[in-house]
């Protein structure tokens, strides 16, 4: 436990060296939200659209751009680097668990995101967008994003032990794009198309996104909220068991 | 006299798609408690593999290897803990500040917050790097870095001490700095297990030397040994340098060397 904490803490302290990395995390989600807002909010008015809830469509859209900030996850680079420059192999010829090892860095994840997600509903008050469950609503929707940054960044880690490219590992962080776009990204599932329904509903992320819009919109749906954590807790648990077992095999 | 590192029948195999590539193809190796020992090789020969099967971080294909009294494949962990690497690239974090790197070390080796903050502040002196040591890594020169990664494989206090190319890309004030440390180390007791390129280096720091060729050792012995053998093999009549040694063991020549570097520069 001590090691990880001292590794954790390692991670947290290069996200604060390197601010012009930690940035965009920030910027870009927020610009989306302000640029997709702009684009659909005359269609959605929040006096008429029912599924609104009666807030505004930013309420709406927030998810996405706190789904996408959890998605950058920018420690794989820095693990990369560490595989190159030969200090990675430093770590690993020490006696740290493999564990430890994997974790370290993911759990510095884990509090960036706390503080990334708390900035962006913050910035979000003053246009009006409020939490419908309240306090434990909002810790409720830090937790879950912060649980999918750690699934993510988990599954960028995983592929910079495979692959030991920066390029490579950059690629797969888009991977997350499609999966977003193939969720009810601007409308409610049952509004979409029948083939882009069909497409959301197999899309894990899609029951993510409901349950963070269920937290800001609706009071407490268990139900929805409950399937969203189940996903980000089998995606964690997987992504986990996948590093460990990398981490291990690593030659 | 204690064996440290011992290694027999030592293989390690790369497999591909495309290939299967044998680096190291049956190492025995014996290294005695307390001596410096050279391993040196041609660029490829399987110089830092073996190192990496020894230190635990590459898998060995086929063989055995025991440091310090542990079974390297059987108890990785322990190995660990007995052993100090410093590897080609001096594997540092440059986001770090040299004492920051020193103290991480010292935690992962199980000493409290406490006793990792003085162990770093005594290494960051014993390599001078006292003035550096609240400096982020990123701005040290090589020198600098060799010697502070040289002092992080010390953290624990290590029984053996694997340097693989200590020297390498430094220049040659550097490289006389880096060597009186790799002496000192070794008067503190640490035996001491290097991989070199350079011949000079080998003949001025190692008690004793195995010279490894196509992933087999081709020569072993003390410098001295070696150098008065091939004299009285090939009927020298100068004193023989341990360059001549290097070159008649890996099979090479003076003219082809000098071609290998003229094609590639031209």
């Amino acid at each position: 436990m001590s090691q990880l904490l001292v590794l954790g803490e390692r991670a947290l302290r290069e996200a604060k060296r390197t601010p012009d990395a930690l940035l965009p995390t920030l910027l870009i989600p927020l610009f989306f939200l302000v640029v997709n807002v702009g684009q659909a909010a005359k269609i959605f008015p929040s006096g008429s659209t029912p599924f609104l809830e009666g807030q505004n469509y930013a309420a709406f859209q927030l998810p996405s751009a706190l789904l996408l900030a959890a998605s950058f996850g920018t420690s794989a680079l820095y693990l990369v680097e560490e595989i190159e420059n030969g200090y990675f192999d430093k770590l690993r010829a020490a006696p740290v668990s493999r564990t430890a090892l994997a974790l370290g860095r993911l759990s510095s994840e884990a509090v960036k995101s706390i503080g990334m997600t708390t900035v962006i509903v913050l910035l979000a008050l003053p246009f009006g967008i409020t939490m419908a469950t309240g306090p434990l609503g909002f810790v409720l929707l830090v937790v879950l994003t912060a649980g999918w940054a750690v699934g993510y960044s988990a599954f960028l880690q995983f592929i910079a032990m495979k692959t030991r490219s920066a390029a490579a590992t950059n690629s797969a962080s888009l991977v997350f794009f499609p999966l977003l776009f193939l969720t009810p990204n601007f409308v409610p599932r049952d509004l979409l198309t029948r083939p882009m329904e069909i497409a959301a509903t197999l899309n894990p992320v899609t029951y993510v996104m409901e349950a963070m819009r269920s937290l800001i919109l609706e009071d407490f749906n268990w139900t929805v909220i409950g399937r969203g954590f189940l996903v980000v807790v089998v995606f964690v648990a997987l992504m986990l068991a996948i590093n460990v077992q990398t981490m291990r095999r690593y030659d | 006299m204690v064996v440290t590192v011992e290694a027999e029948q030592l293989v390690k195999t790369f497999e591909s798609r495309a290939e299967t590539v044998e680096a190291v193809r049956g190492v025995d190796l014996q290294v005695t408690s307390g001596e410096i020992f050279g391993f040196l090789g041609p660029n490829g020969a399987g110089k830092s593999t073996t190192v990496r099967m020894l230190t635990t971080l590459t898998t060995i294909t086929s063989g055995r290897a025991r440091v310090a009294g542990v079974d390297v494949t059987a108890d990785p962990d322990e190995t660990r803990r007995r052993i100090g690497v410093a590897l080609q690239e001096a594997g540092l974090d440059p986001r770090q500040t040299g004492r920051e790197l020193l103290t991480l070390q010292a935690r992962l080796f199980g000493s409290s917050r406490s006793a990792a903050l003085e162990r770093a502040g005594e290494l960051l002196e014993l390599v001078d790097l006292v003035d550096a040591g609240d400096r982020l890594i990123r701005g040290y020169s090589g020198g600098m870095k060799r010697r502070l990664d040289l002092a992080s494989a010390l953290v624990h206090e290590p029984e053996v001490l694997f340097l693989d190319e200590p020297t390498t890309g430094l220049d040659p004030v550097s490289r006389l700095v880096v060597w009186e440390e790799v002496r000192r180390i070794n008067e503190l007791g640490t035996t001491v297990f290097l991989t070199t390129q350079y011949l000079e280096e080998a003949d001025q720091l190692c008690d004793r030397l195995a010279i490894i060729d196509g992933g087999l050792i081709v020569q072993e012995g003390t410098p001295a040994q070696l150098k008065a053998d091939l004299k009285l093999r090939r009927g020298i009549d100068g004193e023989p340098t341990l360059d001549d040694v290097f070159l008649d063991v890996t099979g090479r020549t003076r003219e082809r060397v000098a071609g290998e570097v003229q094609e590639v520069h031209g």
